[in-house]
């Protein structure tokens, strides 16, 4: 058993990384104007000032004046210097992991741009060192790094399932011949899924499929590496990241493919698109993007045709935070769905100031923070209630999941559902 | 956790703590705390299909698994259980939480 001042010594470590000048300054910076409390859900809604990110910015800053600066180290009671006792990691730990989704709102309308959702990312990264992560992310991570996805899905299961899905998809495009390939080395594109697909929620590789068949795309799946998500992200574990990031990386490689496609993901597109290349260190020899970004290269290059009288209900789009606001895939949905539906209609705000589902940094996972993370989602429920919808389209599966459950608990009486499933609605096969 | 006068010991999303002290009143309760006010012969075909899966493996069936036994249409298992089957049929079958997105 380790003592806590072995933990601590590995937490301030994150200090002194020789890398991380950009953290000093951001941790120097902040002059409190307080434009971000306004940006952030947890705020807005309980009006608890700890939750004021430049609050949770002042806690790591505050250890880092104790450890790190003169006046901190030699006169701490004349600043705001803080020991890193156990009081003080059960604050950041109920603080950077309970209640911060890291939708980067607040760094979007920093008045001098501290870049606080990566600040939040190194104080998660300092209680992950000291080994305070929260157990029920972690889990999820472990299930990952065991098993080769995060929900443990046997191999022959996985297997099953696609046949099964293959058989359907046949029957949907009238062709014996219609297929979801396996293992197939030399494609054009190596495919990705969220493994909450094939073990729940598979209507949405079915309507990807559907997409590619029409599309006549070259492309495949692969039993040995599928899973897009990578929740060693949100525990700030950067081995852990480096090892999942890995084997998607190798396994591209291995299967020759020109394109690694990236299924509806926010957190998964970041952390293998934006992050991992920085994780491994090195330039990538195939072209990483999202599926959303596919669709509408399918649309503007008429490879597939779609006719939006099939999909004639109201339709509104939530804006996955890693892939809207930290990404910067803001259009391409849109363009997506203005082909594919009647009735588009935006939530007020949207794009890069849209608010969080509530869903997002991992807090689907950590059933501690439950309650608190469903009376923040009164914000998004009102959103969607607001535009009069009937459908709320979302590009990431993590967000659908924390929309149903809004649905459910404000009755909002909406469908939720992925950009494949409506455009694979409105496909008009020839 | 409380329903109906009765105490639960659940995690943060109202799963059950200790599986084993599921049974047929269990499950009519937290569906009814779903908003299912009744479970009919359809729901019951999913969550024995749920509950014999993690009695011989300790697993939550894949989906496929779900539909092929019961001879149940995707899409009404989605209606049947608003939460889906993860957080909707895995719940009110005593099962703990699945990692990963649910």
């Amino acid at each position: 058993m380790k003592n806590f001042e072995d933990k601590k010594q590995k937490g301030l470590k994150v200090f002194s990384g020789q890398e991380d000048s950009k953290l000093i300054t951001h941790l120097n910076s902040c002059v409190h104007c307080g434009l971000c409390a306004e940006s952030c859900m947890y705020y807005l809604v309980t009006k608890d000032e700890r939750y004021i990110p430049a609050k949770k910015v002042d806690l790591i800053s505050s250890i880092y004046q104790r450890y790190c600066t003169f006046t901190g180290k030699y006169f701490p009671v004349l600043s705001k210097a803080r020991e890193l006792d156990e009081a003080a990691v059960a604050e950041m730990v109920d603080l950077l992991f309970g209640a911060c989704t890291l939708c980067g709102r607040c760094t979007k309308h920093c008045s001098i741009g501290v870049d606080i959702g990566y600040v939040i990312k190194k104080g998660r990264e300092m209680l992950t060192e000291m080994g305070y992560t929260p157990e029920t992310l972690q889990s999820t991570v472990n299930a990952a790094i065991q098993s080769g996805n995060n929900m443990s899905i046997p191999e022959s299961e996985f297997r099953d399932t696609l046949t099964w899905l293959e058989e359907d998809l046949r029957d949907e495009v009238n062709d014996p011949d219609a297929s979801i390939p396996l293992n197939v080395p030399g494609k054009d594109i190596l495919y990705t899924l969220n493994p909450r697909e094939p073990k729940f929620f598979p209507l949405s590789i079915s309507a990807m499929a559907k997409i590619f068949y029409a599309a006549k795309e070259s492309w495949t799946l692969s039993t040995q590496m599928y899973d897009v998500t990578n929740y060693a992200y949100f525990t700030s574990n950067k081995d852990e990241a480096v090892t999942i990031a890995e084997r998607l990386y190798n396994e591209t490689v291995d299967m020759k493919a020109k394109r690694c496609v990236l299924a509806e993901c926010g957190h998964g597109s970041r952390a293998f698109r934006w992050e991992a290349p920085n994780y491994l260190n090195k330039s990538f020899p195939f072209e990483t993007m999202t599926s959303v970004e596919l669709m509408a290269e399918y649309i503007s290059k008429g490879r597939i045709k779609l006719d939006k009288s099939l999909n004639k209900e109201v339709m509104t789009l939530h804006d996955p935070c890693n892939l809207v606001r930290e990404g910067g895939v803001i259009e391409p949905q849109r363009y997506v769905l203005k082909q594919a539906v009647e009735n588009f209609i935006e939530m007020t705000p949207h794009g890069i100031d849209n608010y969080c589902c509530g869903g997002g940094g991992g807090q689907l996972a950590m059933s501690e923070y439950n309650e608190r993370r469903m009376k923040t989602a009164e914000i998004k429920a009102e959103q969607i209630r607001k535009t009069g919808a009937k459908v709320v389209v979302t590009p990431c599966h993590n967000c659908v999941d924390q929309l149903m459950q809004i649905d459910n608990k404000f009755k909002l009486g909406v469908k939720v559902k992925t950009l494949s499933e409506v455009v694979a609605d409105a496909i008009a096969l020839e | 956790m409380e329903i109906d006068g009765k105490e639960f010991k659940v995690d943060g999303d109202g799963f059950l703590t200790d599986p084993n002290i599921w049974n047929k009143e269990v499950a009519a309760l937290f569906a009814k705390y779903d908003g299912i006010e009744e479970l009919t012969e359809k729901h019951w075909a999913i969550i024995n299909v749920i509950r014999k899966n993690w009695e011989e493996t300790g697993m939550a069936p894949m989906i496929r698994s779900i539909c092929q036994t019961t001879g149940i249409r995707l899409k009404e298992i989605y209606q049947l259980f608003p939460l889906g089957p993860a957080r909707g049929a895995c719940r009110v079958a005593g099962l703990p939480k699945p990692d990963g997105c649910v």
